[in-house]
């Protein structure tokens, strides 16, 4: 026997067939295609902007997560359901594609079927199972959504509508099927090839045939009806993250992670600064909440929710989405609440787990922006003192300019402009050159430097605060009269290479300053210790330390770098024990955002809360790389109730007590 | 309603300061250069009676060199409408009656209805300026004021005085009043405001044309307090702690006598 089957079994293939059927088809799409079209002039409502550069890299981009589910299976269990739900519903659709392209085009016009033989059987058996694992899975999803119920996770008329018609489709078509093979297929060698419909057929078979010719037809144009309702909803349901977070993909920011868009601040024209009502963002802004598929994975992950803080950044995103569809005029900053604004530390945990490739910090930082530049506003008195500050000394801490490079005393360190014959500069930052605990840090990073041979210059009191922090707190300008005079100094120095011991510093140099003309090479002191260690110019003696690593924000999420600090750590004999939530999944010190120049006032400490998370790991010693971390924790170990027993250190401290001299 | 407002620009005093040679000023060196603090209270309540009468004139008035003017805009990115300068690279050298007097003369003939002044500067600290260029103008002047409001002509404030007593003080305009912490919050100029500021008059007087009266003080000296013997902390055990504590009290105090 020729292994195929009869396509429109049954149903029949002739007018009275596809005259319904593809008005159907053609008005369920008219109805996709409206309803996009109305979504669309909602989009288009935000200013432009261009996210369709490198289109061959951007299509690329989208086929590996829409495909591969990269994104979506970053998180396991709910991430492998979806993942295989999406596998083996596509399958299906690829079948039902092979189907329509040989009944209506091929063989009708052609006589040429491919569907037959072995390429049947292979076929057959392939959405057999195709159907099956999208069942399970989906049914996976509906005990998750409906049973377990995990925390956070908003539940709405959208979900209820997705698993019932998903279910009911893919259920009807197991009942085609099972009705077809008990007719025609039961007893064949091919029956096997189809697992799932013979057993569904192996239980219709005790109905007669006619009941059973009757059953098919009836479910194969409900079956067909229910396709038709599913296309229908797309744009009008959360079905419509199919299209929106596949596109979102494709419109994604390519980089570099975490460098904010700059503010036109010469334009005279221009009278607002940053955002207050959807219209003065992006289309990207309003595409990206209509990506959102509401899964939480943002929301369990924000160290400002975590800790009681009114920020959800999926709230946020959700709040904009409605505006967008129903008050597009609202204005934003009441409406999300300023405590919700100024909660965030941007700490970027939500935007790199987001499987729909959601911004979440730019808006919340295009928001800031007005308040701090229209409105003069901020998280509380503190921290426009620490502006005032800047501005005055050059620092957040408001200590005197003048001795900014007292710090390096007695090491022969010395300025750019006593010596410009240096390897690197070193630019130090203010926690640094004026934090006690931190110029200890400092002074570390010299001594390996000058035990590796490496000629070290800094700013001294030219030196000024990168302006991170007052950039991501919203006051882009100060952050931009800072970047111009630090740029104009760095450049004008000569040097060929910066390092950095402040991540945030690293950040704002290697990324934000290139838009003020900033060229030299840029490296954190981790990477750059990393190598002069493997390179054997650094030699570090290997002594046992027992410790948890944290990775800050700046050098983990916003720079992907976790393995260079966790060599430098091993190769001068530390044993890391991991926290449970480390590298991409590390939790903030809540430093960031310029949250360290703020008072932080709304529920738990975030810095308490991480050093609780290191404590647990029974080591002593907790090393971090970053100013801001170390400043968090010295706090958070005595909030704790845990200084004795966990002490903070940077990696420059460690390294440093350890130097091997030749 | 017109309106002055005085303002000076003084070192951050996180500064490191140093004597200068002349031995009566500080040493202007390596010195971050602000608002004096209590000026920013008085730009602010100016800024804030021009918004409540909606039709005012408000002028910021500065006397030092060139840089002082790097200060002013800051007062007009707050809310004044035009700045004064009078230029005098030699400010620091005259004494407060001499720069009440170039204050006074400038304002004489402009019928400022209310003129505002920081209770005194953060560098010199006279508390003299205010009171002395209202004296110099005869018209009343109310000193460290910690409220203000005004209503039909008329100002009230809240003066603070010593222990905690408050008093509340009222006269008709024009008057003076030199401002206290607590009067107020200054605000945080709005971008739009600091690019307006750039466009904002702000014209240069030179002292000479103002300065019409004779210094009636000399600074001698300007030194750093002498250090007295600082705080002693003893360490160690109990016992002997108790013993030496006892010892320096007998030696150096009249308690356990």
């Amino acid at each position: 026997m020729e292994f195929t089957r009869e396509i429109y079994w049954n149903v029949g293939h002739g007018a009275a067939t596809l005259v319904p059927m593809y008005l159907l088809v053609i008005a369920a799409l008219a109805v996709l295609v409206y309803g996009f079209r109305q979504r669309i002039e909602v989009y288009r409502l935000g200013l432009p902007l261009n996210r369709t550069d490198n289109l061959g890299d951007r299509i690329v981009g989208m086929l590996k997560n829409v495909l591969l589910q990269k994104k979506v299976t970053q998180v396991l269990w709910p991430g492998l359901l979806h993942g295989l739900f999406f596998w083996g519903f596509f399958l299906l659709l690829i079948g039902t594609t092979l189907i329509v392209i040989q009944a209506d085009f091929t063989d009708l016009l052609f006589d040429y079927r491919f569907l037959t033989g072995t390429f049947y059987k292979l076929f057959s058996v392939t959405l057999d199972l195709a159907g099956l694992v999208a069942i399970l899975m989906l049914s996976g999803l509906l005990i998750r959504r409906y049973v377990l119920r995990p925390e956070g996770l908003v539940t709405k008329r959208d979900d209820a509508i997705m698993h019932g018609l998903m279910l009911t489709i893919l259920c009807t078509g197991f009942l085609i099927e099972g009705a077809r093979m008990a007719v025609t297929e039961m007893g064949t060698p091919l029956a096997p090839w189809s697992p799932v419909g013979m057993a569904v057929a192996g239980v219709l078979s005790a109905a007669g045939e006619g009941a059973l010719l009757t059953v098919h037809k009836l479910t194969w144009w409900f079956h067909l009806l229910l396709v038709m309702a599913f296309i229908c909803l797309i744009p009008f349901t959360k079905f419509r993250h199919i299209l929106t977070t596949s596109a979102n993909y494709l419109f994604t920011d390519r980089g570099p992670k975490g460098k904010l868009v700059k503010l036109d601040l010469e334009n005279e024209e221009s009278e607002t600064f940053g955002a207050t009502s959807l219209k003065e963002m992006t289309w990207k802004d309003i595409f990206d909440a209509d990506a959102c598929t509401i899964c939480k994975r943002c929301q369990d992950r924000c160290p400002a929710y975590a800790t009681g803080k009114p920020l959800s950044p999926m709230k946020v995103v959700n709040q904009l989405q409605e505006v967008a569809f129903t008050a597009p005029d609202s204005q934003l900053i009441e409406l999300i609440g300023k405590d919700v604004l100024w909660s965030c530390t941007t700490c970027r945990a939500c935007q790199e787990i987001c499987p729909a490739a959601i911004e979440h910090v730019g808006k919340i930082v295009e928001l800031r922006r007005s308040m701090v530049l229209m409105e003069g506003e901020f998280p509380g008195e503190e921290v426009m003192a620490a502006m005032e500050a800047t501005e005055v000394n050059g620092n957040p801490l408001g200590i005197g300019y003048a001795s900014r490079g007292d710090w390096a005393e007695g090491l022969g360190v010395k300025t750019v402009g006593e010596d410009a014959d240096i390897d690197i500069l070193y630019f130090v930052g203010c926690y640094a050159s004026f934090d006690k605990r931190n110029i200890a840090v400092a002074r570390s990073f010299i001594q390996l430097c000058q035990a590796a041979g490496v000629k070290v210059g800094i700013l001294g009191k030219e030196e000024k605060c990168c302006g991170e922090p007052m950039r991501k707190m919203g006051n882009e300008y100060l952050f931009q009269t800072l970047a111009a005079e630090m740029v104009e100094l760095i450049n004008g120095s000569g040097v060929k290479k910066v390092v950095t011991t402040c991540p945030h510093c690293y950040n704002t140099l290697a990324k934000d300053y290139r838009d003020f003309g900033l060229e030299v090479e840029v490296e954190p002191y981790t990477v750059y210790l990393e190598r002069l260690l493997s390179e054997g110019r650094l030699r570090v003696r290997s002594e046992d330390l027992v410790c948890t690593y944290h990775d800050s924000c700046y050098l983990g999420r916003h720079n992907d770098i976790y393995d260079a600090p966790r060599q430098l750590i091993r190769a001068a004999g530390g044993r890391i024990t991991e926290m449970e939530k480390n590298r991409e999944e590390a939790f903030c010190c809540s430093a960031g955002g310029g949250r360290i120049m703020a008072e932080e006032k709304i529920g738990e400490r975030i810095n308490i809360r991480r050093v609780q998370m290191a404590s647990a790991t029974g080591t002593a010693i907790l090393v971090s790389n970053c100013p801001f971390c170390l400043t968090m924790f010295e706090d958070g170990v005595k909030g704790a109730g845990v200084e004795e027993s966990l002490k903070p250190r940077d990696i420059a401290e460690i390294l440093a007590e350890r130097i091997q001299r030749a | 309603m017109k309106i002055l407002v005085c303002i000076k620009q003084v070192p951050d005093m996180e500064s490191k300061f140093k004597v200068a040679a002349s031995g009566t000023w500080y040493d202007t060196a390596d010195l971050a250069w602000r608002m004096n603090e209590y000026d920013e209270y008085a730009v602010e309540q100016a800024v804030q009676l021009k918004e409540q009468v909606g039709d005012a004139d408000l002028t910021v008035l500065c006397i030092g060199g060139e840089q002082v003017k790097e200060t002013m805009k800051k007062a007009l990115a707050m809310g004044c409408d035009r700045g004064v300068h009078i230029a005098d690279d030699k400010s620091a050298e005259k004494e407060p009656y001499q720069i009440a007097g170039i204050i006074a003369e400038f304002a004489r003939d402009k019928g400022f209805d209310l003129i505002f002044t920081g209770m005194q500067s953060q560098d010199r600290g006279s508390a003299q300026v205010g009171v002395l260029v209202a004296e110099l103008l005869a018209i009343p002047s109310i000193s460290t004021i910690v409220q203000f409001t005004f209503a039909g002509g008329r100002i009230e404030t809240k003066r603070e005085l010593e222990g905690g007593v408050k008093a509340i003080v009222r006269t008709s305009t024009p008057a003076l009043v030199t401002c206290q912490l607590g009067l107020n919050t200054p605000r945080y100029p709005t971008l739009p405001n600091i690019m307006k500021a750039k466009k904002k008059e702000l014209v240069s007087l030179p002292v000479t044309d103002l300065l019409k009266v004779e210094a009636r003080q000399e600074t001698a000296k300007l030194f750093f307090p002498e250090k007295k013997g600082g705080g002693l902390v003893l360490e160690g055990d109990v016992g002997p702690l108790a013993d030496r504590l006892i010892q320096i009290l007998k030696e150096k105090t009249g308690v356990l006598a």
